[in-house]
C-alpha cells in the first residue's frame, strides 16, 4: 500500500517534469513563431502555408497540454495530445535525416539550435518513454473531469 | 478512451484562440504565402544589374563554395557564422546590397543567413537570390 502511494508521488513529479519542459519549449517557440515556421519548413514536408499556421498554432497547443499534465486537468487528452505530438516529431527528424536535410530542432529555441542528431534523439526518446510511461500508469488510476 | 478524445478535442480547439491572437498581433510581420516576402528577393537579372553595388554571399557549406562560387562573393555560412562574419563585414559599406544565395529554389540557408546578417549585422539592403546558385548557373549558359 505505501508503495503504491510512493510511485504516485513518483509519476506526479514525472507529470510536473515533463509538462513543464513543454511548456517551458511552448512559451519559447510563442515569442517567436516565425523562426518556428522557418523550423517546421525546414522539414521540407509540408507548403509554407502550413508551416507557418502550424508555427502560431502548435506552441500554444504545447504550452496548454503542459499544463494539463501540470494541473491534471484535461490530462488525458493532454497527455495523448504530446505523446502523439512526439512520436510525429521523431518520425519527421528520422526521415529528414534520411533525404539528407541537416535541420534545426527549435524545440527550445536558441538553446537547441546546435544540438547534433543522436542529442536530438536522446531528448525527444527520453520524453516520448516518459509520456507513454505516464499513459501506462494512468491507465487505471482516476484522474479529473 | 471517449474522455481523452473529448479532452483531446477540447485542447486542441482552446489552442486555437491564442494562436489566433497572435497571428492578428503578427499579421504584417510575416509572410503567410512564401517562406520569404517578394520585398527581399531579387532575381539573378536584377542583381547582376546592380553590377559594383551588389555584394555577393555564398551561404552554402566551405566545400561547395571551394568547388566553384559566383566571382567575387564571400563566403558565409552558419557553421562558420562567428569565424566568417568578421571576413565579410570590412567589405560592406552601407550604400551596398547584399544579395546572399544557397544550392537551389529549394534550399534554407540563405534565407537563414539574411535574417541573421539583418538581425545581428544590422544590415538592411540584403536580398535572397531566387533560384541559388542553380538559377545563377543557369543564367551564364
Amino acid at each position: 500500500m505505501a508503495q503504491v502511494a510512493e510511485m504516485k508521488y513518483v509519476w506526479r513529479i514525472v507529470d510536473l517534469i515533463v509538462g513543464g519542459i513543454f511548456v517551458y519549449a511552448g512559451v519559447l517557440k510563442v515569442l517567436d513563431p516565425v523562426q518556428f515556421a522557418n523550423d517546421i519548413d525546414n522539414y521540407k514536408t509540408l507548403p509554407w502555408f502550413v508551416s507557418v499556421r502550424l508555427g502560431f498554432y502548435l506552441p500554444w497547443l504545447e504550452i496548454f497540454c503542459g499544463l494539463a499534465l501540470v494541473s491534471r486537468l484535461l490530462y488525458r487528452g493532454g497527455l495523448s495530445i504530446l505523446t502523439v505530438l512526439i512520436a510525429v516529431f521523431i518520425g519527421a527528424t528520422i526521415a529528414a535525416r534520411a533525404r539528407g536535410l541537416d535541420i534545426t530542432c527549435g524545440c527550445f529555441g536558441h538553446a537547441s539550435q546546435h544540438w547534433s542528431f543522436p542529442q536530438h534523439m536522446a531528448v525527444d526518446l527520453s520524453i516520448l518513454i516518459a509520456l507513454v510511461a505516464l499513459l501506462l500508469a494512468n491507465r487505471d488510476r482516476s484522474v479529473e473531469l | 478512451m471517449k474522455r481523452a478524445v473529448r479532452q483531446a478535442l477540447l485542447l486542441l480547439a482552446l489552442a486555437v484562440l491564442p494562436a489566433i491572437a497572435e497571428g492578428i498581433y503578427f499579421r504584417n510581420k510575416v509572410s503567410w504565402q512564401s517562406p520569404i516576402p517578394a520585398s527581399e528577393l531579387v532575381s539573378v537579372d536584377q542583381a547582376n544589374r546592380w553590377g559594383g553595388s551588389a555584394i555577393w554571399v555564398d551561404a552554402r557549406p566551405d566545400d561547395e563554395f571551394a568547388q566553384d562560387h559566383v566571382p567575387g562573393a564571400f563566403s558565409l555560412n552558419e557553421d562558420h557564422w562567428s569565424e566568417l562574419l568578421p571576413q565579410f563585414l570590412p567589405n560592406w559599406s552601407p550604400t551596398k546590397k547584399v544579395v546572399v544565395y544557397c544550392s537551389a529554389e529549394s534550399c534554407n540557408a540563405a534565407r537563414d543567413v539574411a535574417k541573421r546578417l539583418r538581425d545581428e549585422a544590422q544590415i538592411k539592403d540584403v536580398f535572397v537570390l531566387q533560384g541559388g546558385w542553380e538559377e545563377w548557373l543557369k543564367s551564364r549558359k
